[in-house]
């Protein structure tokens, strides 16, 4: 069977690779190695012929709930920004922060750590605060591409930033481990790693303008626009998801896309100026499709892998690696699992090394804290890429997209080994767990 | 037609037909009915609804199988396919319904706990869409479900679930997941509604034991064993401790921890006087280091991946060439049950449940599981039941 | 059908309806045409509640 399943997953990687020589897209390119993995496989009936576009179909459907949440986060952002309102906070932030360096550092890295930890996607904090954010660290003399880097590192922490990390809820759901005492297991770390990488990335002001140049150079808000029409929306959407965990049983479940669309009418309800809301919509729709279209491609790619046996034989190959050996590979598998599969890498690696690692006596809870650490950063790497990707995409940054992520080196370092040091020494830091009980 | 147009027509075309092939089976999936013989023992076919009126015209209601004794006695509730990618739970309950033959107290059993989940599928985990198991009359063909209730009949997911009423967040997907939505409530989301509906049973009813039936995976260390509360503990003790003296299996004890809210095992016990029992079989196919996840591995249990994870000691249970077979995993099932009742019937004496015509882990591993089945087209149609 | 997933039907309808709006304008890129059409699958089949 190792042999069958070895071939099948070379076809794939031919596939991949031809389709990406041949200049197809990342998203053709996985499509191809799922389609020829799943061909390959129905050879030997695994999956049968008669199965594989259910297999492809079914797949799918796996990230639907994520892409519904893209499109109606960024199409709720695109009127904040069509309305002034992004300008507007900019503009604010700049003009009374301009001068603080530090606080107005921490207090974006703040601003983008909060979405994400409140819904566990890294992606709806670049979504909601990204653009603005961008624009004012721009101001703040820092150059697109550490712009863009700064958003990839606290977005992905905000991802495992508590209440909400999803990675730690898969893992704690497929472990039978309780989703509790991960505040400070994760806060802290979060904190502490947001803070040095938005200082480290952003200390260097690559240009010196005057406050007042800077205000002039800054694009013009429409007159009527004010606090209030800006933060109306976003109190609306906040005020949502803090009355669900406030009083979740007498709040209906509105779920993250509804209440995007809540936000986003309130904001066009607001908005100083007209918006056509429909082509926005549509304009919105095509900006977000490589996005969208990887998302549908992955979930295909991983039924396909699943149902030939490849993703099986990528979960036996980390659990039969000696542990010495492990901890320093969990450097490279973890984010490239995310990489590849997205949240499914925290299923297919992540549930059986946490039962491998609790059976050696470390502590489950400050391990999965540890791993979820470590899987934003493969949010970077291709052929997902997915909040590497948007932080591009918001930070309006132009050049390669390797010069953007070898500049997130040293952050990117040092989280891999407070990561891979906290599950190393996991039970000697289950005090965290018990304090955040 | 311009060259855009007919590049267009064809994607559209091959997408078009990908959507048919594959739509046709998931719909077939969904609306497949699995015939249920109701054996001679059973008096009384019931809905979930009739004890709670939430889940009434929804696809969340279920069958529930009521067994009575001629003489009274103690009341026993059996639950299978909470998990409905679980499947020897089904198939241990489907024995119980069609040969179970009760001299005293009752017995009420739901085959198909998590109706919806049942009917759905697990998008990006390859699963096959049905199973058959062999019986002396053909094959009888099983529907292969998923852990969560379909998004079809409840959705959107929160953000969060918020367990009710503990407030423990738990993972999103866990809202529809019948095994976290435990005491659950009358009007909450659709999967609380079921539980609550299994409550209100057990409530009425005054039922002294309710077994939940599951499979988990050989890497998991909650395998092979019978998750009980501290109020269940002595019994599952004793059922553990004859059943490997007497049938020679392993099957430990595992405390139900308290601080994990929303499981059968934890929430039956503290919200009623009811002793949970949750059973667990070993299920290789769902592990993640696994070959092709076919229908061969979901019934035989036999991988190479394992064998050899086995030999490097990172299994929770016992694993060589003969894998882990359904009918070992359904006769644990059916000894385990059948032990439970007899080490309860001797400590409460004047709750006893007595029955007969339920084989033991010997019987289904010589006979198989299909043995149990009768022919659905061979019996009266008015014993032939459907979800 | 409870209210709040009518709305969910909604939104992948007013989605799905981007999509199609976006693939009958795209004139040149084959790729784009193709991943509209993926995007869709999910959501019409949703729509249609077959999966």
């Amino acid at each position: 069977m190792y042999l069958r399943i070895g071939i099948i997953l070379a076809i794939m990687v031919v596939a991949y690779s031809l389709a990406k020589w041949k200049n197809l897209s990342v998203e053709l390119s996985m499509l191809s190695a799922a389609v020829c993995g799943g061909i390959a496989g129905a050879f030997v009936s695994t999956p049968p012929i008669g199965q594989l576009a259910r297999h492809l179909v079914e797949g799918a459907f796996t990230y639907l709930d994520v892409i519904l949440v893209f499109s109606t986060a960024t199409i709720f952002m695109a009127i904040v920004r069509e309305s002034g309102g992004v300008n507007y906070v900019v503009r604010a932030t700049i003009k009374y922060f301009y001068n603080l360096r530090i606080i107005a550092l921490i207090l974006l890295m703040i601003i983008v750590l909060i979405p994400g930890a409140l819904t566990g996607a890294g992606s709806v904090s670049l979504l909601v605060v990204g653009a603005p954010v961008a624009l004012a660290l721009g101001y703040l003399g820092i150059t697109k591409r550490r712009i863009a880097a700064i958003l990839f590192i606290v977005a992905g922490l905000s991802a495992a930033a508590p209440p909400v990390n999803i990675w730690a809820m898969i893992l704690s759901a497929g472990t039978a481990i309780p989703y509790v005492g991960f505040e400070l297991p994760l806060g802290i770390p979060v904190l502490i790693l947001g803070t040095f990488t938005v200082l480290f990335l952003g200390w260097k002001r690559e240009r010196t303008m005057d406050l007042g140049e800077v205000l002039k150079e800054m694009p013009e808000v429409p007159e009527r626009m004010s606090w209030w029409r800006v933060i109306l929306p976003f109190l609306i959407f906040f005020g949502l998801i803090v009355a669900s965990r406030i009083l979740p049983f007498s709040t209906p479940i509105l779920g993250l896309p509804l209440e995007f669309v809540i936000a986003a009418l309130v904001a066009l309800l607001v908005s100083p100026k007209k918006i056509k809301i429909l082509e926005l919509s549509r304009d919105t729709m095509k900006r977000l499709l490589p996005l969208l279209a990887t998302m549908v491609v992955v979930g295909m790619l991983q039924q396909v892998m699943t149902a030939t046996g490849v993703r099986g034989l990528l979960s036996f190959a980390v659990i039969s690696t000696p542990i010495t050996l492990l901890f320093i590979l969990l450097a490279v598998i973890i984010p490239v699992s995310e990489g590849v599969l997205t949240y499914g890498g925290a299923a297919i690696i992540g549930i059986p090394l946490i039962w491998f690692l609790d059976s050696i006596g470390l502590h489950a809870t400050v391990a999965i804290a540890g791993l979820s650490l470590l899987w934003p950063l493969g949010d970077g790497l291709p052929p997902t890429a997915l909040i590497g990707r948007l932080s591009v995409m918001v930070s309006e940054y132009k050049d390669s997209y390797w010069t953007f992520l070898r500049s997130t080196w040293l952050p990117w370092l040092i989280i891999t080994v407070v990561g891979i040091l906290m599950i190393k020494f996991s039970a000697d830091l289950e005090f965290l767990v018990r304090w955040s009980i | 037609m311009s060259r855009v147009w007919i590049i267009k027509s064809i994607l559209l075309l091959i997408i078009i037909t990908l959507m048919i092939i594959a739509g046709a089976q998931l719909y077939e999936h969904r609306h497949f009915k699995l015939p249920i013989v109701a054996g001679q023992g059973v008096t009384k076919v019931a809905k979930l609804s009739d004890y709670a009126e939430g889940v009434k015209e929804t696809v969340a209601d279920t069958n529930v199988f009521y067994l009575e004794g001629k003489e009274k006695g103690g009341k026993m509730f059996i639950m299978a396919n909470t998990h409905s990618n679980e499947p020897a739970a089904i198939l241990t309950a489907l024995i119980f319904v069609e040969n179970a033959l009760v001299d005293k107290g009752t017995l009420i059993i739901i085959p198909e706990f998590n109706n919806s989940a049942g009917r759905n599928t697990r998008p990006g985990d390859g699963y096959p869409l049905y199973y058959e198991i062999p019986t002396e009359w053909g094959s009888k063909k099983f529907r292969m479900g998923n852990r969560d209730a379909s998004p079809l009949d409840q959705w959107p997911d929160p953000d969060v679930y918020v367990h009710y009423p503990d407030k423990q967040l738990l993972s999103f997907l866990d809202v529809r997941n019948t095994n976290r939505t435990w005491p659950g409530r009358p009007n909450g989301p659709l999967m609380e509604r079921v539980t609550y509906g299994a409550m209100q049973i057990m409530r009425e009813m005054e039922v002294d034991i309710a077994i939940d039936i599951h499979g988990a995976e050989t890497m998991f260390p909650v395998t092979n064993c019978i998750v009980a509360p501290e109020k269940s503990m002595r019994i599952a003790t004793m059922t553990s401790l004859t059943v490997k003296a007497r049938e020679k299996f392993d099957n430990h004890v595992e405390p139900s921890p308290s601080g994990f809210r929303g499981l059968s095992h934890r929430e039956i016990g503290d919200y009623s006087d009811t002793l949970p029992f949750l059973l667990e079989a070993p299920l290789p196919f769902l592990d993640q280091p696994t070959g092709p996840k076919t229908v061969k591995l979901l019934l035989d249990g036999k991988d190479p991946f394992l064998l050899s994870l086995s030999k490097k000691r990172k299994l929770f249970v016992p694993y060589d060439e003969t894998g882990w077979p359904m009918e070992k995993r359904v006769g644990q099932h059916c000894s385990v049950i059948l032990e439970i009742i007899r080490q309860f019937s001797r400590k409460f004496p004047e709750r006893a449940v007595e029955l007969r015509n339920v084989p033991r882990y010997a019987d289904v591993v010589k006979n198989g599981v299909g043995h149990y089945y009768h022919d659905p087209d061979k019996v009266d149609k008015a014993v032939v039941h459907f979800n | 059908m409870p209210l709040i997933m009518i709305l969910y039907y909604i939104i992948c309808a007013y989605i799905a309806g981007m999509l199609v709006w976006n693939f009958i304008r795209e004139k040149k890129s084959v790729n784009d045409m193709l991943l509209y059409l993926l995007v869709m699958i999910p959501l019409v089949l949703r729509i249609l509640r077959v999966k």
